[in-house]
């Protein structure tokens, strides 16, 4: 797999009062490749955001240096191709949403880009088609559900076509069926717009649709592998502040009490599969 | 009764073209000590219906009854003596300087003197896992995003009140902070005998708390019952957008495999029980 993101020797440091820092990354060395969906997961304060916030240049590194697609962050004439190659799509949509009606919120970005207006609503269209929300271009934002918002914000994203798309914890805020819309919505982009994803996220069952998992602990990648190897190793994720998927769980405790299963059990419809 | 709730209506901007009705006609009734979860999709009316509860909003019709007296119209001093509410994410609202005074606020507006305050304090930090000694004079915004939530609740628990309500209590909290959180919610109920109302998106860390669940849907009450019956129900629950907790769901699957199990078991460990004890019944 091509690489797409290259994270070498990074370190990042927050300023504290008078000359204190405080360093949040200490460290990363990591490639993620294009196309390539990966679920980053840590407790609060393990330097998940702020690790992503590096992959599109809204930070700049301390010590080491990020590339994206070959372009390195640190480096001013590249910032404004960097943005562009990685979209970030935050926890609260409501405060992503800039305009008075959808379709002037998802032109935001190509707008921005100087594009000609018929290139705008094309790629307006096509980002409204792909997250299922085409009915609704002319209704204000404000007037809809969280979940349509947290789309459009995503459409948004999708319409300065971006070669990848960071999620910063897309569904805390959300009830269960518009989190299902926009965990399909991101995997979607994954499978079929061949769409760099990178999923951070709290929940450790929204963790297994990834294809690599990133755990990170104090500043470091302690972990890093596929979901059916990192949610093997319950109590090293619990000694970092996360646990197991409910369905893990219980293939974990059913094989305590005897019960045969195989490795590699993530769903409840993979548990029932072989239960079966 | 310690809450009863008669036919209440609520309709936000009534008599404007944006007018929206949240509740309508809805019924129930809370005895003291009760442990009550409400559900819902999105605009099903939760968080209206929770701020009922608190006194916070007028019934454009029906009533809200705390103690026999309308929540509304109960002096603001003495609806806070009886019912708290810690609406999502409640560290946005932390404004004092230190964590000991935030915890403070809502005991100093009671009119409590000095040492009952102070002693209030500690007890609600304890409450919430946190050291008064130790976190005390620290400033609040340079704590982390989990002891803010805490020291947030703690607020809401210094008032001692009769009802509890929190929404969405371990919303953006990391899987350790949930456990932590929901281990401590449990704790106060059984040590306090407060009546905890709870409102969550996550059937499958509000089985671990509530034993009765409200589930609400377009402004109306769809189902109101004991726990294991309301969250083992699939049918009833998917109309209203929400899925089982995922040891129903597990069960489910068996059971419409030919598996001999019971569906409404809500917990990790009691599904886990019930596939053990099925299973070796087959294998006789």
């Amino acid at each position: 797999m091509k690489p797409f993101i290259e994270v070498r020797g990074l370190e990042h440091a927050y300023p504290l009062e008078g000359n204190e820092r405080v360093l949040a990354l200490r460290g990363i060395d990591l490639t993620i490749g294009r196309g390539e969906f990966v679920a980053l997961i840590g407790s609060n304060g393990s330097g998940k955001s702020t690790l992503a916030c590096h992959f599109n240049g809204l930070l700049l590194p301390s010590a080491g240096e990020v590339r994206v697609d070959g372009l390195l962050t640190s480096d001013p004439h590249h910032l404004w191709e960097v943005r562009q190659r990685v979209g970030m799509v935050f926890q609260n949509p409501d405060n992503q949403l800039v305009a008075s009606t959808v379709e002037e919120d998802v032109a935001f970005g190509p707008e921005n880009l100087m594009l000609p207006p018929s290139e705008i609503r094309r790629r307006v269209g096509e980002a409204l088609a792909v997250v299922g929300l085409q009915d609704y271009r002319t209704h204000p934002p404000q007037m809809l559900s969280g979940g349509q918002k947290q789309l459009v914000a995503i459409a948004g994203v999708l319409a300065a076509r971006p070669s990848c798309i960071v999620f910063d914890e897309p569904t805390s805020m959300l009830d269960p069926p518009s989190r299902r819309r926009i965990l399909d919505t991101v995997r979607r982009l994954n499978v079929h717009e061949g769409i760099t994803v990178v999923l951070i996220t709290q929940s450790m069952r929204e963790a297994v649709i990834a294809d690599r998992v990133l755990a990170m602990d104090a500043g470091r990648v302690a972990m890093d592998g596929p979901p059916e190897g990192i949610f093997e190793q319950g109590e090293r994720l619990r000694a970092f502040g996360l646990g197991l998927p409910p369905a893990v769980e219980m293939a974990r405790r059913l094989r305590a009490q005897g019960v045969a299963l195989p490795p590699g059990l993530l769903t409840v419809e993979a548990l029932a599969g072989v239960l079966c | 009764m310690l809450i009863q709730v008669e036919d209440l209506a609520h309709v936000y901007g009534s008599g404007t073209p944006l007018a929206h009705q949240a509740l309508r006609g809805v019924s129930l009734e809370v005895a003291p000590g009760e442990r009550v979860g409400i559900v819902g999709p999105t605009g099903s009316g939760k968080s209206t219906l929770v701020q009922h509860l608190a006194g916070l909003l007028k019934p454009s019709s029906g009533q809200v009854l705390l103690d026999g007296t309308a929540a509304h119209a109960r002096s603001s001093a003495a609806r806070r003596r009886k019912i708290a509410i810690s609406f999502q994410y409640p560290e946005h609202q932390i404004f004092e300087r230190t964590v000991s005074r935030e915890v403070a606020f809502g005991p100093r507006n009671l009119g409590l003197g000095k040492e009952k305050i102070a002693a209030r304090v500690t007890w609600a930090l304890d409450m919430v896992g946190l050291d008064a000694e130790e976190m005390g004079e620290r400033v609040p915004f340079t704590l982390s995003g989990g002891e803010m939530r805490r020291v947030a609740l703690a607020g809401a628990l210094a008032m001692r009140p009769e009802v509890l309500i929190l929404d969405e209590p371990t919303a953006g909290l990391d899987p350790q902070g949930r456990r932590e959180l929901l281990a401590q919610v449990r704790r106060w109920q059984e040590e306090v005998g407060m009546t905890l109302i709870l409102v969550s998106h996550d059937l499958d860390e509000l089985s671990r708390v509530v034993e009765r669940v409200v589930l609400l849907n377009d402004g109306r009450v769809a189902a109101d019952g004991p726990a294991r019956h309301v969250l083992s129900d699939g049918p009833l629950l998917r109309a209203a957008g929400l899925d089982v907790p995922q040891p129903v769901a597990l069960l489910q699957m068996l059971r419409e495999a030919g598996w001999d199990v019971r569906v409404d078991r809500l917990l990790l460990q009691e599904a886990v029980a019930e596939i053990v004890q099925a299973q070796g019944v087959r294998e006789v």
